[in-house]
């Protein structure tokens, strides 16, 4: 136990001193690592905040129900009753065509023109607050409704919002895919560095094989190398990216807030980062175990 | 103890180096190989060192069949030997020092233990004065020398030492000898490989020849 801690230990150290030795070189192969970390992450951490948003700006969708203009009262009294008969009908609101034309006069700035129009041109309608969103219970009460007489349109409000997530949905396969396009330069970057570093200590290899060390114990400096590399693009990239939250924070916050809503671009959290660190160090990791396999017969051959 | 037998060594490229050679070198005996440029000397060491592997027949050291070994077995067994290269194979981006403490960081020594077992390895050399200086200061004997340190410094039970006077004036050559001869005093077994006739004179073992790839008794 103690020799293996000590051979993990002198691995360790020897990958640090291998980075400090090289410093300019280590120094731009992390930022490399760490642009591929951040460009992923940075369309991750939008995506997920218009999913957030996109799921906090429609919190309780309703049902609208237009009738044909030439419903009157009677009519709409009756499609009211059956509105309310309905299953998954939580509360059915009647919104008379008065009000509906009170209330646009009011909300736009259309007074004057609505004032020319010979009577009015709104329906009656009604808002229906359903009981479940379950896609299919809204899509039989959508039916229902619509071979209802007198109905004209039948909109369910929250259907936009269906397509940003679908849009959403479809946008975090780009990201996943982008990122794991990305990881794999990560795993090349590393490796070809592993690479360069094996055939400049190619004689300390053949040396210390011949001399009894195996070959888990000539690939370990080279892990840890590669592990560090990565975690520290890691590092560098989810500070980058909070930087960047920051910075750009504040104007999207003004700028939601001008369209009334409440929204704030979020970093990625402690946990978060934790992980794209340790994940940027098992990149690493990987890289340089298949680059050291892939170069071992070469270095060998020199024996 | 090291046994070869029936031993054949053939390259990729066809040549046969070893042809069916049998010998027996027992523990604690110090056994010179001698034989001209090509003989196959350097390629019976090889195959005692567990360094190339035999086509056919079998070599065991201390009782283990090297072609039955394992790559990490192998390793195992190259850590309780001691390998004086021809050509030293010295690392010149390390000093004096960390060549010889590098067969100790293979073994997982500590840096305690490994720090008194190279000035103690040093000593035997006298090289104790330079081990902070890199080895391409050196000069040829005290590359030897400390090739030999490398060697010694894990306290192997056999010392395989290739043309370990080879490109040596007499007196250099003297001290190597003198060397080997001191370990094997201390119960190493010791096979080396040489051309040297005074070198071979002051072993005063018992000497094997090699010619075209078959032993001369």
């Amino acid at each position: 136990m103690n020799s293996w801690l000590t051979s993990h230990v002198r691995a360790l150290t020897q990958a640090l001193a291998r980075m400090r030795g090289q410093p300019l070189a280590t120094a731009l192969s992390i930022a490399v690592i760490a642009v591929a970390i951040l460009l992923p992450l940075a369309l991750y951490v939008v995506f997920a905040n218009v999913t957030n948003a996109a799921t906090r700006l429609n919190p309780d969708p309703s049902v609208n129900v237009y009738l044909a203009l030439s419903a009157n009262d009677t009519e709409a009294k009756d499609v009211e009753k059956r509105l309310r008969g309905l299953e998954n009908s939580a509360t059915v609101r009647f919104i008379p065509r008065e009000s509906a034309l009170a209330e646009m006069k009011r909300i736009t700035n259309l007074a004057d023109l609505l004032a020319g129009i010979d009577g009015n041109p709104l329906p009656h309608a009604f808002a229906i607050k359903p009981k479940s969103n379950d896609a299919a219970m809204l899509e039989r009460m959508r039916l229902e409704i619509g071979g209802t007489p007198k109905v004209e349109t039948v909109t369910m409000d929250f259907e936009w919002a269906k397509k940003l997530a679908r849009f959403v949905d479809f946008a975090q396969r780009i990201v996943i895919l982008f990122g794991l396009v990305l990881s794999a330069a990560v795993v090349f970057v590393i490796g070809n560095t592993i690479r360069l570093q094996m055939l400049t200590q190619k004689e300390e290899i053949i040396v210390a094989r011949l001399i009894g060390a195996t070959r888990r114990f000539v690939r370990r400096p080279f892990l840890y190398f590669g592990a560090l590399q990565g975690a520290s693009a890691g590092l560098i990239a989810v500070l980058s990216l909070t930087g960047l939250t920051v910075w750009v924070g504040g104007e999207v916050n003004a700028l939601a807030a001008s369209y009334g809503a409440d929204f704030a671009l979020q970093a990625p959290s402690a946990i978060q980062s934790i992980w794209i660190i340790v994940a940027g160090g098992l990149l690493g990791w990987a890289g340089a175990y298949i680059s050291v396999s892939m170069y071992w017969r070469q270095i060998e051959s020199g024996k | 103890m090291i046994v070869f037998s029936s031993t054949t060594k053939r390259y990729t490229n066809g040549f046969e180096a070893l042809k069916s050679v049998s010998l027996t070198i027992e523990k604690g005996e110090m056994v010179a190989v001698t034989g001209h440029s090509g003989a196959g000397k350097s390629t019976l060491l090889k195959l005692a060192a567990g360094i190339e592997l035999a086509n056919a027949g079998k070599v065991l050291v201390n009782n283990q069949n090297l072609s039955q070994l394992k790559e990490a077995g192998l390793a195992v067994l190259r850590r309780n030997l001691g390998l004086v290269f021809q050509d030293h194979k010295l690392l010149f981006e390390r000093n004096v020092f960390a060549n010889v403490a590098l067969p100790l960081e293979i073994a997982g020594f500590t840096r305690t233990e490994t720090g008194k077992r190279v000035r103690a390895a040093l000593d035997k050399v006298g090289l104790l004065n330079r081990e902070k200086a890199n080895p391409i200061a050196l000069s040829g004997g005290e590359q030897q020398r400390l090739c030999i340190a490398r060697a010694i410094v894990n306290r192997p039970s056999i010392l395989i030492a290739d043309e370990p006077t080879g490109n040596l004036d007499q007196t250099y050559a003297a001290t190597i000898i003198d060397l080997f001869k001191s370990f094997n005093q201390v119960g190493v077994t010791v096979l080396l490989s040489t051309h040297d006739a005074a070198g071979l004179a002051r072993l005063q073992c018992r000497r094997i020849e090699i010619d075209h790839g078959t032993l001369v008794e």
